[in-house]
């Protein structure tokens, strides 16, 4: 196509276009262009980039996608430098998700990607470096006198070999195989990632259920909503958001429970703080933590940690005392509310204004506005879930939802806020141990005939092992080989000393990753993979919005897609796994999992469509659960909880609870967002964040060193005075290995949900010289 | 724009002869847009809520005053032009004043915000910069210049280079307030306003602390709709610079 034709094509679209000799300037390139028009634009590139100097070569291609980040999901445009492989700028899409919109992370944090430690090519543990142990100074445990932000390439880097991806995928299909035939199956496992695609989890877990012949498949989800999962399944009969957050415009009253959303969530929150400030939306914030979300707030109950059980309890107690339930709602929809009854009697906004540390008046006030609303919606976070009764926690939640008759309408239902990007997606595919994908239990038998029968193996009919119990296994010794795709437990995991000993007694240890990873100082073989931006695939933001995520960058090096080394390794344990493309995976699941039916890489478009999505040329279903709930009597089940403390209260010797989280300019373990130059540059370490009092009768200054330590481990960092603090807490973010968080954290496991208490042990501070 | 609800009676009214229908609430510029006619503009969004400050949308409704068509709401029977000589003089003169302080190189800074000032100053022909105020480009930030008259003017306002991801040239601001409601209202962070009185009005971060030592979360939702680059992005190239100028974001360069 001449350059003259190309332009008369694209105007005729509504693109717009501007002629700069034979270059040309596009804007509006949206869903109207044709496979065929896109190919000219492609060719035209080509030819221009044949004929043009150096000087002049540069240029630009827009991608549509969505971030990498948190479960939000938002719809971006990335502009993408042809000839230097690197993404230019970001900028927010219209999207029902976001309308343009995006946060610090989403706008400046894709860098990472380009960053000069990207692995490249497959590594081997030299023999010199066995036995197996930490090789990094912080990884072992030692301190540093200069502060460390990444793991440090030259130290880990000597113990590793490089080799040829057949090589490296030939031991570790043969050492896992070993493992598996001398051992069982029951002494492998896999970790997934919330990072990676619904195509590469679902492969994931095919892989380690066929292959490896086990269950032991577990991810991320486990330390963050397992809890909320396991209360939501229990009792309404499915683990997914009822309602998508946007609906919180038409809701009259917004719970928020345990959630830094501003932080956490960026973009959902701008949603919920604009519903609250049209008038239309009262907003009730619960929080140890007097958060950004509690300064826009009609009511904030800033209670003590882990006394929600209480609260709730309290709530309901009102609530039924003054007759601001829903009766119709109740004898029509759900089943066991007597037993709630019977165990909120004894919660009085008296008796829990004195284990939760606010008055029992406010308690009544905010209780009663819940109450009042027609239309109510509850958001949670961790602050729920990452507790010894973090499914307690959750079941009040839903028993209030419940009770006053808010799931299943415009306006109300329950929001547990996902965590990463496709943290839905993965848990939807099947990355966890008790399920098969769309969360078909692998103790049944008629299900797992199904899936033997689709998979043309025979499978494992005992559920796994979940994350920490793999590690404990990995500890014990029954867990013997392992293969980990995009996880670093050696700092997202709880006690992390723990951790290491774990990882160091694995026999063998397959990591998968972009960079090296604390949790790959103990590999045997470590994977080069792409990152993000360099592979195609569908993300399911917590909205259950599946969208699809584009390639804008071509992998550096010999680094391969995940979807494709996980097929390598299948088909070396012989168990071939052969696909030409994600699309090929992705209709394999939807065909597996009746909840993605009749969606395709076609019909998702830009914006995606949240499933279910019964006639794909909708958007798919918004509210859940209008007539009926999806369990076995339709009905949704009120369980009751009992408040019980957390497993480990401050005494006098550790006198300080910790809170652990994250900052906003972060991610996770740090390994994406502290190699991305702008959210670096906003927060380059770790602090502690203590009430000003507290600091003041320690003796430390702002900014000052303390050491803080736990019964199993101690850290030290900079504190800094908040008056968002309660006395005596500590709130510590988990991303920084100088200072990892989880070195305190206690591995404790809510009995259901196998989720560990992030957000409550007992420390303590000391000034450090 | 008004979403229907039934038994709504729309209105109707003609724009530069053609005749257009639109809900009650619908502005002028949106029941233009309908029509597909682009008004000029500097201060409005569609995903903001409109104010009207920067008057570029003006339009004749057969009233003795001219109108902006992003605040003035349809009505029926109404009969807009939206070109004529009197309007395109208007807005030659508001572009020119607005472009007599405006620093010449505002315009190339990276941005994923656009140029939209200097844009329409092509389109209406404004000549710019050499009719700009001082009649001198290049001052050093932090000077003043006073020229003749006595009427402050010149490079004096001041530059902010505190915030890792956004640069602020107070300069370059035409206080359109799309930073401020993209900040306020659409992320709710409410951490931008307005301070000052006069020529010294400025925009302004919390309670006129520099960007970087203010709230800001860095979103970059101020530099994104900035029509003037007065918000640029700091350590990111933007778009190449041919693409600058160029009135929207998301070009593709070929």
């Amino acid at each position: 196509m001449t350059t003259t034709t190309l332009l008369g094509e694209l105007k005729k679209r509504g693109v717009k276009v501007r002629r700069r000799g034979e270059r040309l300037l596009l804007s509006d390139l949206h869903g109207a262009l044709t496979p065929e028009l896109r190919a000219a634009i492609d060719a035209h590139r080509e030819e221009l980039l044949a004929t043009l100097d150096g000087g002049e070569r540069s240029t630009v291609r827009s991608v549509d996608s969505v971030c990498p980040y948190c479960g939000v999901g938002c719809a971006i445009r990335y502009f993408v430098d042809e000839a230097e492989n690197r993404i230019r700028y970001a900028d927010g899409r219209e999207s029902p998700v976001n309308h343009e919109r995006l946060c610090v992370k989403g706008r400046f944090g894709f860098d990472y990607t380009s960053h000069p430690q990207r692995l490249q090519t497959p590594l081997i543990r030299k023999e010199s470096s066995y036995p197996k142990g930490p090789l990094s100074t912080e990884v072992r445990g030692e301190r540093r006198r200069r502060s460390g932000g990444l793991v440090d390439y030259e130290e880990v880097l000597p113990h590793f070999r490089e080799a040829t991806w057949e090589e490296a995928l030939d031991l570790a299909a043969t050492r896992l195989v070993e493992i598996r035939d001398r051992d069982g199956s029951g002494a492998l496992a896999g970790f997934g990632s919330a990072k990676c695609s619904n195509e590469e989890a679902y492969l994931f877990q095919k892989l380690v259920r066929a292959a490896f012949g086990t269950n032991n498949v577990d991810h991320c989800t486990r330390l963050c909503h397992a809890s909320s999962v396991a209360a939501l399944l229990e009792t309404i009969g499915s683990g997914a958001v009822t309602t998508v957050f946007g609906d919180v415009q038409t809701a009259d009253v917004a719970l928020i429970a345990g959630s830094n959303t501003t932080g956490n969530h960026p973009v959902a929150a701008t949603f919920i703080k604009q519903a609250r400030k049209s008038g239309r939306t009262k907003l009730i914030v619960v929080e140890p933590r007097r958060i950004e979300m509690a300064d826009h707030a009609d009511y904030f109950l800033q209670i003590n940690p882990g006394t929600d059980v209480v609260l709730y309890n309290s709530w309901m107690h009102v609530l039924i005392e003054e007759g601001l339930i829903d009766e119709a709602y109740i004898a029509d929809r759900t089943e066991g509310f007597e037993e709630l009854k019977a165990v909120v009697e004894s919660y009085s906004p008296e008796v829990a204004a004195g284990i939760c540390g606010v008055e029992s008046g406010l308690i009544r006030e905010a209780a009663r506005t819940f109450g009042r609303a027609e239309r109510a919606m509850i958001f949670w976070g961790m602050g729920i879930s990452q507790h010894t009764h973090g499914t307690d926690n959750a079941r009040c939640l839903i028993s209030l939802a419940l009770m006053t008759g808010n799931i299943g309408r415009e306006g109300t239902g329950l929001h547990p806020l996902r965590g990463q990007n496709n943290v839905q997606g993965a848990s939807d595919a099947g990355v966890i141990p008790m399920v098969y994908p769309d969360y078909q239990s692998v103790a049944d038998p008629a299900v797992r005939e199904k899936f033997e029968q689709a998979w043309g193996v025979e499978l494992d009919p005992k559920p796994g092992l979940t994350v920490v119990e793999i590690m404990g296994g990995a500890l014990d010794g029954v867990i013997k080989g392992m293969y980990m795709m995009g996880e670093n437990p050696f700092l997202s995991d709880p006690n992390v000393n723990k951790v290491r000993k774990a990882l160091s007694n694995l026999e063998f240890l397959v990591v998968q990753d972009i960079f090296l990873t604390e949790t790959a100082e103990f590999a045997d073989v470590i994977l080069p993979a792409t990152s993000f931006f360099e592979k195609s695939g569908t993300y399911t933001n917590s909205d259950r919005r599946v969208q699809v995520g584009r390639k804008a960058l071509q992998p550096p090096g010999g680094a391969r897609t995940d979807w494709e080394i996980t097929c390598e390794i299948g088909a070396r344990m012989g168990y071939p796994m052969e696909y030409g493309s994600p699309e090929e995976v992705f209709s394999e699941f939807t065909a597996l999992a009746p909840s993605y039916a009749g969606l395709t890489y076609d019909n998702l478009g830009l914006t995606g469509k949240l499933w279910p999505c019964p006639d794909p040329s909708e958007d798919g279903t918004q509210v859940l659960f209008g007539d009926r709930f999806p369990t076995a009597s339709g009905r949704g089940k009120f369980v009751p909880a009992e408040f019980a403390p957390a497993k480990e209260l401050p005494d006098k010797e550790y006198p300080f609870v910790l809170n652990t989280g994250r900052r906003l300019e972060h991610w996770h373990t740090g390994t994406m967002t502290r190699r991305s130059r702008a959210l670096h540059a906003i927060r380059p370490g770790p602090v502690a964040d203590m009430h000003p009092a507290d600091l003041e009768a320690l003796g430390v200054e702002d900014g000052g060193i303390v050491e803080v330590a736990s019964r199993r481990g101690s850290i030290v960092l900079p504190a800094v005075p908040s008056d968002r603090m309660l006395r005596g807490a500590v709130f510590i973010p988990f991303h920084f290995r100088e200072a990892a968080a989880n070195l305190l954290t206690i591995d404790e496991l809510d009995p259901v949900g196998k989720i560990p208490e992030y957000k409550f042990c007992a420390v303590r501070v000391s000034p450090a010289s | 724009m008004a979403t229907r609800r039934s038994g709504e009676q729309m209105i109707s009214l003609s724009i530069d002869g053609r005749a257009v229908q639109v809900l009650p609430g619908a502005t002028i510029w949106e029941a233009a847009r309908l029509l597909g006619i682009g008004l000029p503009v500097l201060c409005h969004d569609p995903r903001l809520e409109p104010v009207g400050v920067c008057r570029l949308c003006l339009v004749e409704v057969g009233e003795p005053k001219l109108t902006a068509a992003c605040v003035r709401g349809a009505e029926d029977g109404m009969e807009v032009r939206t070109s004529s000589e009197r309007l395109e003089a208007c807005r030659r003169g508001l572009v020119e004043l607005l472009l007599s302080d405006y620093p010449v190189d505002a315009s190339d800074r990276p941005k994923t915000g656009s140029d939209a000032l200097v844009e329409l100053a092509a389109e209406l022909g404004v000549d710019w910069p050499a009719r700009r105020w001082s009649g001198e480009t290049g001052e050093a930030p932090g000077s003043r210049t006073e020229p003749a008259g006595g009427i402050p003017a010149g490079d004096g306002r001041a530059l902010d280079g505190t915030s890792k991801v956004i640069f602020v040239d107070h300069q370059a601001c035409i206080l359109c307030d799309r930073c401020i409601r993209g900040c306020d209202d659409l992320q709710v962070n409410e951490v931008m306003g307005r301070t000052g009185k006069g020529y010294q009005t400025s925009i302004a971060f919390d309670l006129d602390v520099p960007m970087g030592e203010s709230t800001c979360v860095s979103c970059g939702e101020c530099e994104k709709v900035c029509p003037t680059g007065a918000l640029s992005l700091v350590g990111w190239e933007g778009p190449p610079n041919d693409a600058a100028g160029s009135g929207d974001v998301g070009w593709e360069v070929l």
